[in-house]
């Protein structure tokens, strides 16, 4: 654990200013819920909003405010007092740790998908949203559009490169676009297909690897830093991957899961792929994270059946089934719209 | 100022209007006999009827039931006071229901208010006041995910925030100042205003959510305290009425349509456009409406040019329109365009208008997700209520493509979430929607659909509506089908034989937004009384397409002497390698309609590109004018959205 916690902190140090040297910070599995199973129609809300995993006691905790269609959360980490949610309103941040909020997006901003916090300059802010990337450089208080170079604007994700901040990729139903000069413009990434691109992620342990999930061609990954991207998983060529992530804590393994697909695990760098499916209650996942704070432990949340982990790769499941569905700490039964980690104040 | 607004003149108005009122549903004179000054002092007595039947059917002994509209009028008319200082504090733990909460909580407050400062009299506590007040605090409503929320939501937050113009940011649930609420509101109010005025709306001409647009609309003529929105709220009243009026018959909104719900497509009597054409057109019957009671409350007036349009049908007439799709997210296609970043195509809507129907059509495709209706027939019913007196076809059409076109739900899910609120979606019994295999063609009272549907399609197959009201219908073997309704005779041509299917949706709609079908009146009483008896013409050929040609009944000798004119009329049917069609109309025009391809008339080709966005005998507006012309007779009535100013160009008031 040690050993792992270590890596962990190395790696953290290369993402987050000085500042957070002297006070690492620690992170918390969130999870965006954008509705329940028992919803209907959109004025008729069921529960949504961001919960995080209180890991001690194994229970969801309702954090910020109950708000319809929260897509996502993002932190500053160089001040992770600093909170963002994505909403289907628009932004809506808190400047101390989730005591006060507000909407920080007006009526041109809309169906945020992801936040990306510079790592270097928590005023730099940038949003993947329905309708395109938007951006503040004053830490939230104003946004602008930064579409140009798009094909098509609407957007599920956006990462900021930590080693070199001005570089950006985002995610469009178009393909995969890279900005080189802080999103003010973009090029498509030519080895990258274009179809949309639903999920991405950096991995903390090799920065080089990067992987995407897309709509209808699979898994593709990147082991030059984003530059070239090829197929990967044969087996899952044609699937629709909405989640993917890379394990901070080893270099090699990797997760994928999408539409009826279950989750799949490379423990090789992406040469081979299992499934690791059996004891999850649906084979529709929505989105997947190694965790950030124990070692190997992989989240993966299924489409309105529960939220579960693994800390043998997908040998066993647990998860919402230890808690009493509809009681407190229970999220089962949610559309789990992105699940991931944030750094948190001690 | 709402014209009615104290306690101390209600009780004369009541009285007067007690006097002048008519029984619910009667007709009163034809706007023509009439002068100006008359058809107002008629609006606004059935204004009061809409308040009165509202008070009385209020039970003050049920704490479960009535929304903030209920209580509003109410409390307007000093009416159930106990009732409503319970009822609000029950209809609120905890508040639900978003821009639905925001609107009539809005009006509620507007009418406590209005009270208040009329008489000097606390219409509510202090801890009443309080109570709604925290509920803008503590409550974080959704802006949703149509046009029609976002008008409501911002117009809600406008006018709310205006009503305590210094409070902080401590005091809103989005952490905004009032001042910082009002200017976004405002922005996205005015923005909306022009782009309607400008490009259409991409929710058009919805004979359910028509309502939606007035109840916020009228809010702003109502109350708002800003000069400059109050004009507007006004005009756009006056814009989304007219709208409605040249494509009225009787009091029922005809043509082809953004959204209707299956309701109110089989019985559109039914609908919110129903209620509003007895309020603003004094035609057809009295039906409870939230949306008339806002409106009631507001003292908006109409100018009474509309009435005279809405009610004039001495002469048929062309109407066209230009309308938009809803914003597309993705696959907007080669005949997109932007409007502030967001794309868009155009909808070209015809509508022929007579006396006795309107038979109107917009030109096919997915021009708005879940609800569209492409084309309608309407006959004039002089009681419409009970009688399924429309007809209309559909290409039961349903996919991710469509779902994520319009929505930014994920392609494995969209279906699922569409159908949880509209179940009938992805259904091959849906009566509505539209189908990118569909090409409509219209002139006057002929229209031709086409059809060229892929192999593989979910549901490969079309199929129109027709109704149990219709009368003698007859399968000719010249492949005509003819029928009566009401004061029509229709022939309906299907170019690839189909067959009879019953309707029956009782286990169909049974959930879900779409399940208020049944709902609403008679659960229990499911399908039969709606649409129970009706039937579908269903075709599975792939290929395929039909004719529609609508006539008067009084333009012929008898029902014989019609279909032997129709059998009579040239026609050249194809259907590979895509379906064409070669037509004489009744009244002698030669429509050329093939799939894929620009419709002729007597060869010429209709062209779109000059379509502008209102153009007929009634009603002139020029694409991106911000402007609208009411025309009727030597009476000219102008809107001009730019400067927010109406002109009266001439008049001759009778």
């Amino acid at each position: 654990m040690k050993r792992h916690l270590s890596i962990l902190t190395c790696l953290l140090l290369l993402a987050l200013p000085l500042s957070a040297e002297d006070n690492p910070p620690e992170f918390k599995l969130f999870a965006a819920l954008g509705m329940t199973k028992s919803q209907k129609a959109s004025p008729l809300p069921t529960d949504s909003g961001v919960f995080l995993y209180d890991t001690l006691n194994q229970r969801w905790r309702r954090f910020g405010p109950t708000i319809q269609q929260v897509n996502s959360m993002a932190a500053d980490p160089s001040n992770p007092a600093n909170i963002f949610l994505a909403c289907g309103n628009g932004i809506v941040r808190s400047q101390n740790n989730g005591k006060t909020w507000k909407m920080v997006t007006g009526w041109r901003e809309s169906d945020i998908t992801k936040i990306a916090v510079d790592p270097s300059n928590g005023q730099n802010v940038y949003a993947a949203t329905a309708w395109g990337v938007v951006i503040s450089r004053d830490g939230g208080d104003t946004w602008s559009e930064a579409n140009t170079g798009l094909v098509e604007k609407l957007s599920k994700s956006i990462v900021v490169d930590h080693l070199n901040p001005t570089r950006l990729l985002v995610a469009t139903t178009a393909g995969l676009f890279e900005s080189m000069d802080s999103a003010a413009s973009w090029e498509q990434v030519q080895s990258a297909p274009d179809i949309a691109i639903l999920g991405l992620s950096r991995s903390l342990a090799d920065t080089s690897l990067w992987v995407a999930g897309t709509e209808g061609g699979g898994v593709i990954i990147s082991k030059d830093d984003g530059r070239t991207w090829k197929p990967s998983a044969p087996e899952l060529s044609h699937a629709n991957i909405y989640g993917v992530t890379t394990n901070p804590h080893d270099r090699r393994s990797m997760a994928a899961g999408g539409w009826t697909t279950g989750i799949w695990i490379s423990t090789d760098g992406g040469a081979h792929w299992m499934n690791r499916s059996e004891g999850l209650p649906s084979m529709n996942v929505t989105k997947t994270a190694f965790d950030q704070t124990i070692p190997g432990r992989l989240w993966v949340s299924t489409f309105e059946e529960g939220t579960f982990y693994s800390d043998d790769l997908g040998e066993t499941w647990r998860g919402d089934e230890i808690i009493k569905p509809g009681a407190a700490g229970s999220i089962l039964g949610a559309f789990v719209v992105d699940l991931g980690f944030v750094p948190t104040t001690k | 100022m709402p014209f009615l607004t104290s306690f101390t003149n209600k009780l004369s108005i009541a009285l007067v209007a007690a006097a002048l009122v008519q029984p619910i549903g009667a007709a009163q004179p034809a706007s023509s006999a009439l002068t100006d000054e008359e058809l107002i002092q008629q609006y606004r007595e059935r204004c009061q009827i809409v308040l009165n039947k509202t008070v009385e059917l209020t039970d003050p002994n049920d704490l479960s039931a009535g929304g903030m509209f209920n209580l509003a009028v109410c409390l307007h008319e000093g009416a159930n006071l106990d009732w409503i200082r319970t009822r609000l504090v029950t209809a609120n733990q905890p508040p639900a229901g978003a821009m639905f909460w925001m609107l009539p909580m809005v009006l509620f407050m507007e009418v406590a208010q209005d009270i208040e400062k009329d008489t000097g009299v606390a219409a509510l506590t202090d801890e009443e006041w309080a109570f709604t007040r925290t509920l803008w605090r503590t409550y974080f409503p959704y802006r949703g995910d149509t046009e029609n929320h976002w008008i409501m939501y911002y117009v809600s937050l406008y006018l709310v925030a205006e009503m305590f113009p210094d409070d902080g940011p401590e005091r809103w649930y989005n952490g905004k100042s009032s001042a910082e609420n009002m200017a976004e509101a405002r922005e996205y109010i005015e923005d909306w205003i022009k782009i309607t005025t400008s490009y259409g709306q991409g929710e058009y001409d919805s004979p359910n959510y028509i309502e939606e647009y007035t109840r916020p609309m009228a809010l702003l003529a109502g109350w708002a305290k800003d000069p400059v929105l109050r004009k507007k709220g006004n005009m756009m009243m006056d814009y989304i009425l007219l709208d409605y009026a040249v494509e009225n018959i009787n009091g029922l909104y005809g043509g082809a349509h953004s959204r209707v719900y299956p309701r109110y497509l089989v019985q559109p009597s039914l609908s919110a456009a129903a209620a509003h054409g007895w309020l603003f057109f004094n035609q057809g019957e009295y039906l409870s409406n939230g949306g008339n009671m806002v409106i009631a409350l507001s003292g908006y007036t109409p100018p009474p040019i509309l009435l005279r349009i809405a009610q004039d049908r001495s002469n048929p007439y062309v109407h066209r329109e230009l309308k938009r799709t809803r914003w597309r997210l993705r696959n907007a296609g080669a005949t997109a365009f932007e409007i502030d970043g967001k794309s868009t195509i155009p909808v070209y809507k015809y509508s022929y208008v007579h006396e006795d129907y309107i038979l109107g059509s917009s030109q096919g495709g997915l021009l708005q997700p879940i609800q569209q209706q492409t084309w309608s027939l309407l006959w004039n019913e002089p009681k419409p209520k009970g009688i399924s007196n429309t007809m209309f076809g559909v290409q039961p059409y349903s996919s991710p493509f469509e779902g994520t076109m319009y929505f930014s739900t994920d392609w494995d899910t969209v279906t699922d979430l569409i159908s949880r609120s509209k179940v009938d979606y992805d259904s091959e019994d849906k009566l509505e929607g539209g189908s990118p295999y569909e090409q409509v063609s219209q002139h006057k009272a002929a229209l031709i659909a086409l059809y060229d549907i892929p192999e593989g399609t979910r549901f490969p197959l079309i199929h129109t509506y027709f109704s149990r009201d219709l009368k003698n219908r007859e399968e000719d073997p010249s492949g005509w089908i003819f029928a009566q309704g009401g004061p029509i005779y229709i022939a309906y041509r299907p170019l690839a034989a189909g067959e009879w299917k019953p309707l029956d949706w009782t286990g169909l709609l049974k959930a879900g937004t779409g399940s208020y079908f049944t709902a609403n009146s008679n659960p229990a009483a499911g399908f039969e009384p709606l649409a129970g008896g009706s039937e579908s013409y269903v075709s599975y050929a792939l290929q395929n397409g039909y004719i529609v040609q609508i006539a008067s009944a009084k333009d012929y000798d008898s029902y014989a002497a019609f279909k032997s004119a129709v059998v009579a009329l040239p026609l050249k049917i194809s259907l590979k390698p895509t379906p064409s069609v070669t037509y004489t109309a009744l009244d002698g025009a030669v429509l050329t309609a093939q799939y894929g391809k620009a419709f002729s008339i007597n060869g010429a080709e209709v062209d779109f590109a000059d379509w502008k966005l209102f153009d007929g005998p009634f009603a002139q507006a020029e694409r991106e004018s911000e402007s609208l012309e009411m025309i009727h007779g030597q009476d000219r009535y102008l809107l001009d959205f730019k400067n927010a100013r109406t002109e009266t160009l001439s008049t001759t008031t009778k």
